[in-house]
């Protein structure tokens, strides 16, 4: 599970409010490289939540990325801050863990890199 | 592109199917073969409906959410395909023309959410977009994330997925497999809200007005009685017309070539999977040429006709079916799932064919069902909609504020 996908994942439990982000408990974290991308970079950095993927880029062990993301015109001239958004949204790799929702503590499991998010019968 | 370096990535572990390498084939066709399933086995489609209305009754004094998965989909949806999960896989490489068309046509960059995504067949297809594809299988996932593809396990009818993340998103050949109108629509709202204000949402079904009308005799409707306690008052076939006249349809049934009578049609061999999307399992089976039968008019034989033409005109407005995947033995033996679901009765042996079969749940859809269905989610309209190889398909807009 790459962070593109945790910046999207909510945890569905019926009555719910505090659903996002999921704290990452990171057992295993692996990283693969891939082409740099600005555009898409520029694309993604509209949708991203930005502390959801500073957490969670911490909780995988990288802590270079900035506690805020800079303005829109200064990013297409900041190359540097766009390596390290690219390393943390598309390069790491959680392959074992627990995204642990924060309002109930339940634990969805990662495992081999796929988080299995379907909810218990009594959790819906 | 940036998809092409992500795909070119291969996981240092080559994907393994550990469970294939634990067994000589040969010894263990054998041994399926010679599995002896009790007399249970031998129960009709019918004794299956009454566990499936007892469960549904039960359902009903303890209201379930629209989010609660029914029994029949967990034995004949999620269980089947966990079963069938790497043979089905095999036989799904064809890629549909117009999702390839829709992919295509997404700006480079999008993200795509595949609700239902299944082996992951539609996963990068569009190299320049980034896909997130989710199922309900595990199997099928694990298939899709040996592919090194974006995947999680997750529920169409409640996606994990906070609002307006994807640019687009689809689900093909999925809401057939969700047994009410309300499970639906819900599936249909998830895909709304998940993308973005303007995003494109694109949703296929397997239509009730199949192009090839001899698939419908291999297939096994889920009886009137079964429609009315599962399906609920308001189905077209239990509608007073229907009920009150033996020969309700008789105008409408249209001039076919397959006579019902038919017992053993088989999908000729010059069929390619690429022209049947999803339909059948596989065109390797022997196949016999289909015989096809005129009827000469409705004047000579009406009497004789009449209950059967009845029949085929209930089975006009039937939706429910049971349609059956045939898991050769070969391929049983590797999944546990199976010895237990002949044990449970929820497969039987097809010694003949050499196969498990399995009955898969279906809602197919109606002229207008989907277009119906989808015109009632208020922040989406619809921009396309077109009837494509036996499919009923449909693109949404989402509402721009």
């Amino acid at each position: 599970m790459r962070l593109i996908v945790h910046n999207m994942l909510t945890c569905n439990i019926k009555g719910v409010i505090n659903k996002f982000p999921l704290r990452i408990e990171a057992e295993k974290v692996i990283k693969k490289e891939v082409d740099f991308n600005p555009d898409f970079l520029r694309h993604m950095l509209a949708k991203i939540e930005w502390k959801a993927l500073v957490d969670g880029a911490r909780s995988m062990g990288y802590t270079e990325l900035p506690d805020h993301a800079p303005d829109t015109e200064r990013v297409e001239s900041d190359e540097s801050f766009l390596k390290k958004f690219h390393h943390a949204l598309l390069e790491l790799h959680l392959e074992e863990g627990s995204l642990v929702c924060q309002e109930t503590g339940r634990k969805f499991p990662v495992d081999k890199g796929v988080p299995n998010m379907v909810l218990r019968e009594d959790e819906v | 592109m940036l998809l092409n370096v992500l795909r070119s990535i291969r996981f240092s572990s080559i994907a393994r199917h550990p469970l294939f390498s634990r067994f000589n084939s040969i010894a263990t066709s054998k041994k399926m073969r010679d599995v002896k399933v009790k007399a249970t086995s031998k129960s009709t489609h019918e004794d299956e409906e009454v566990e499936i209305l007892q469960s549904r009754e039960n359902e009903i004094s303890s209201p379930l959410s629209v989010k609660s998965t029914p029994e029949i989909e967990k034995k004949y949806v999620h269980k089947v395909y966990d079963a069938i999960a790497p043979h089905f896989s095999s036989t799904r490489f064809a890629k549909w023309p117009k999702v390839a068309a829709f992919l295509d046509s997404l700006p480079s960059g999008s993200v795509v959410l595949d609700a239902g995504c299944g082996n992951g067949k539609y996963l990068g297809l569009n190299p320049s977009c980034f896909f997130i594809g989710c199922d309900i299988s595990n199997p099928l996932i694990k298939i899709c994330s040996d592919k090194g593809q974006e995947v999680l396990v997750a529920d169409a009818v409640n996606l994990p997925y906070r609002e307006g993340f994807g640019d687009a998103a689809i689900s093909i050949a999925v809401l057939h497999h969700l047994s009410t109108e309300n499970r639906r629509k819900s599936a249909i709202e998830e895909l709304v809200r998940v993308v973005k204000p303007g995003g494109f949402v694109l949703i296929t079904v397997w239509a009730a007005e199949q192009e090839d009308k001899s698939l419908l005799t291999k297939w096994t409707p889920l009886s009137p009685k079964y429609v009315e306690e599962w399906v609920g008052p308001g189905s077209p076939i239990n509608s007073p017309r229907v009920r009150n006249n033996p020969f309700f349809g008789l105008e409408s049934i249209p001039e076919t070539e397959v006579s019902i009578k038919e017992k053993k049609t088989e999908i000729s061999p010059s069929f390619g999977l690429e022209s049947i999307p999803e339909t059948e399992e596989s065109t390797r089976e022997q196949k016999s040429e289909s015989i096809p039968e005129t009827k000469d008019g409705l004047g000579e034989q009406k009497d004789e006709n009449s209950v059967e033409e009845l029949l085929e005109a209930m089975k006009m407005n039937q939706q429910e079916y049971f349609v059956p995947w045939h898991l050769p033995y070969h391929r049983a033996e590797v999944s546990g799932a199976s010895a237990s679901a002949l044990a449970s009765g929820l497969a039987k042996k097809d010694d003949r064919k050499g196969a498990v079969v399995y009955n898969r749940y279906y809602h197919v859809f109606s002229e207008g069902e989907l277009e119906r269905l989808a015109s009632g989610v208020d922040n989406a309209v619809i921009v396309d909609k077109f009837y494509d190889k036996s499919n009923w398909c449909i693109v949404l807009q989402k509402a721009k504020p």
